[in-house]
């Protein structure tokens, strides 16, 4: 097995794969010399964060990704400081995040079926962490990032929770996020609302919710609302639903356009139904994570049809992109990764 | 069925067959697996008893009663943390969680767990220096600071030796471990303010002869870290003889002059707050005054250039401003 050291000069930095958290942090696609593997190198300008908050988001960050250990939740190889900045050594996620696929190659949203995998993958990983006392909060498609060999893990954890507090299980949790902002649009009603009852792992179902409506169709929910009219929406359950032909009408009126793709496709009954259960206004109404993945609408996956990394074609895991263990990653021309430079990795 | 046999195993058997599988554990022949398996198991059962689980309730107050007694009669506690680096990676955080809700029991005003850990004063001396090991670090650190709230907990793990080695915890290269020594370390001489105060009097050579090396640490988060936290120790009133005696010092001061300059902006704005305690304090010791007044132009001219981007931060401009002044009208003590 191979062992990852916290010295700086044990990685090469190849190129930059995205920016993320503002510009305070950013993330590189690496070599680890010693052992000739990629690696992605996460780095945390803590110069440009000049409040303690913006610091112990960082170390809660590392610290909670280290409480969590599950195949399909990024691990941290190790982690140090070098110069002023905290570098993260984690295995590459080949295929970038959720949000970049969408990006680049299925800005309509991704099919059924590689949907379907990537939630199973995340329910379980969400499953262990709900097991485990731990509340995401930040659940999104930028959070869920896809490997070479197409499994999803789940990453982010700068946003989690705990509820397991001075010694008790906290049934309800009030605690509200100290950087709200990127995931707000995520955020289930009850968590936003910040009232007595306060909320518990069934807000990340909410969100679960959330992230199949932007896998399904391509754009971030209430994408441009503005954050009061977004609430007032959610609080009235007003939530988004899966574009297909059963949703949205053929014949439209006026100038809007609607692909193509969007009327002519068809998610499964199922699908639709799980959505919106997940995005019930009621918590209790939602599915719990460990439950839903006996669902049967997952039955469909175990006949393996596709792989995943059939299904995202044209998008390919950055390995073909990239000679891999060779020397001539040693003289790679940067210029190479100018379309990746473009995607935006949110932690 | 449940899950693991009968279910209504009682507290005294489930802590004999801990402690059991503990030490078959610590002993590490063929049988290491299945104890490994106990260990676990046991310890899931106990995390139950005391925080339900999402089908059950916590145990009545009776039970807890007898769990705890029975870990205190069987020295469970020690043993799971002097093996916690054998227990696999779930039961480490089940021994942490267990060991962070038995401390905070009480009976009405007693906490007889602190009571306990008082006379086993080795279970702390053992979680302070889970910090040498890295998969433990962290479990270990949570375990220190739910100790570190209680005051008597607090006393034995300052003035105890161990506590030295915290400077170098603090440092390791490992960013999140450094990092929860850190706030171990912070909660400690925080916390508990009259403690602290008198520990940090009775120790002062030592204990800032120890900290001098963390302000010239190689590694910028070390650094930033005990800028910040000198700072507030400096100015917490319950300090006043420590801060008095740290102000007399001119090596401390050029110190904080040469921070003022450093490449770092974060370093050089917490540098600042310990500079300014220096400069307002109206009977310097002739040594400290003969430094600023030989810098007396270059420190004007260079505050009225120092972050002036600050400009919303009502509080920063007026004590510079106070500076700038208190500087300029700086003055030889007669007689020299």
């Amino acid at each position: 097995m191979t062992t990852f050291k916290g010295n700086f000069g044990d990685y090469k930095i190849i190129s930059i794969l995205g920016e993320c958290s503002e510009g305070k942090a950013a993330v590189h696609l690496a070599k680890h010399i010693p052992s000739s593997t990629m690696v992605a190198l996460k780095r945390f300008y803590m110069d440009k964060m000049t409040n303690a908050e913006q610091t112990y988001s960082v170390e809660l960050e590392i610290a909670t990704a280290k409480q969590l250990q599950h195949p399909n939740i990024l691990q941290y190889h190790t982690n140090f400081v070098h110069g002023f900045d905290v570098y993260v050594v984690s295995p590459l996620m080949a295929y970038c995040s959720c949000r970049d696929l969408l990006n680049q190659h299925f800005n309509n949203g991704l099919p059924q079926q590689a949907i379907l995998i990537i939630l199973r993958d995340l329910l379980c990983a969400l499953a262990y962490m709900h097991r485990n006392g731990y509340i995401h909060r930040a659940i999104k498609a930028s959070h869920v990032l896809v490997s070479e060999t197409g499994k999803s893990c789940l990453t982010g954890f700068k946003y989690s929770c705990l509820r397991v507090l001075k010694g008790k299980w906290q049934n309800n949790v009030h605690s509200f996020l100290s950087d709200p902002k990127p995931v707000l649009n995520w955020t289930s009603p009850e968590l936003l609302e910040q009232n007595l009852q306060g909320y518990n792992d069934q807000s990340d179902m909410y969100s679960v919710g959330m992230f199949i409506c932007e896998l399904a169709n391509g754009s971030e929910p209430f994408l441009g609302m503005a954050c009061t009219l977004m609430l007032t929406e959610k609080l009235r359950g007003c939530v988004p639903q899966l574009l297909d032909c059963t949703t949205v009408p053929r014949q439209t009126e006026g100038d809007c356009v609607i692909s193509p793709i969007i009327v002519n496709r068809r998610f499964s009954k199922d699908l639709h139904e799980v959505t919106g259960l997940c995005l019930s206004r009621n918590p209790n109404h939602r599915p719990k994570a460990g439950k839903l993945l006996n669902h049967s609408l997952f039955k469909s996956i175990k006949k393996r049809t596709l792989s995943l990394n059939e299904l995202l074609k044209p998008a390919l895991p950055l390995s073909d992109k990239v000679a891999f263990n060779r020397e001539d990653v040693e003289n790679l021309d940067v210029n190479h990764f100018s379309n990746l430079a473009l995607c935006t990795w949110d932690f | 069925m449940p899950l693991f046999g009968k279910s209504q195993k009682g507290p005294a058997e489930v802590v004999k067959a801990l402690k059991e599988a503990v030490n078959a554990l610590e002993k590490g022949d063929k049988k290491a697996e299945k104890a490994q398996e106990d260990v676990s198991k046991n310890l899931v059962l106990i995390k139950n008893m005391l925080y339900g689980t999402s089908e059950s309730e916590p145990q009545t107050d009776i039970i807890v009663a007898q769990l705890a007694q029975e870990l205190y009669n069987s020295n469970l506690l020690l043993l799971l943390v002097q093996n916690l680096n054998r227990i696999d990676f779930e039961g480490k955080k089940d021994v942490a969680q267990v060991f962070n809700n038995i401390l905070r029991r009480q009976i009405g005003t007693r906490s007889p767990t602190v009571e306990y850990i008082c006379t086993k004063s080795e279970i702390l001396y053992t979680l302070m220096s889970g910090y040498e090991h890295q998969e433990i670090a962290l479990n270990c650190g949570t375990m220190l600071r739910e100790c570190a709230r209680y005051e008597a907990l607090a006393k034995i793990m300052l003035y105890s030796e161990d506590f030295y080695n915290f400077f170098r915890y603090v440092e390791v290269s490992t960013f999140d471990i450094a990092s929860d020594a850190f706030s171990t370390f912070k909660e400690l001489l925080t916390r508990h303010k009259l403690l602290c105060a008198d520990f940090l009097e009775t120790n002062y050579d030592k204990v800032f002869n120890h900290y001098q090396r963390l302000l010239n640490s190689e590694n910028y988060v070390t650094r930033r870290q005990s800028l910040k936290l000198l700072g507030e120790l400096l100015l917490d009133r319950h300090n006043f003889t420590v801060m008095t005696r740290y102000i007399s010092n001119p090596d401390n001061l050029k110190l904080m002059m040469n921070m003022l300059k450093e490449r770092s902006r974060n370093i050089q704005f917490e540098a600042f707050h310990v500079f300014k305690v220096f400069v307002a304090n109206p009977n310097k010791p002739k040594p400290i005054l003969d430094i600023l007044l030989r810098n007396q132009d270059k420190l004007v001219e260079f505050l009225m250039k120092f972050h002036t981007d600050r400009a919303e931060d009502e509080q920063f401009n007026d004590e510079k401003a106070y500076l700038i002044r208190q500087i300029k009208e700086l003055k030889p003590l007669p007689g020299h």
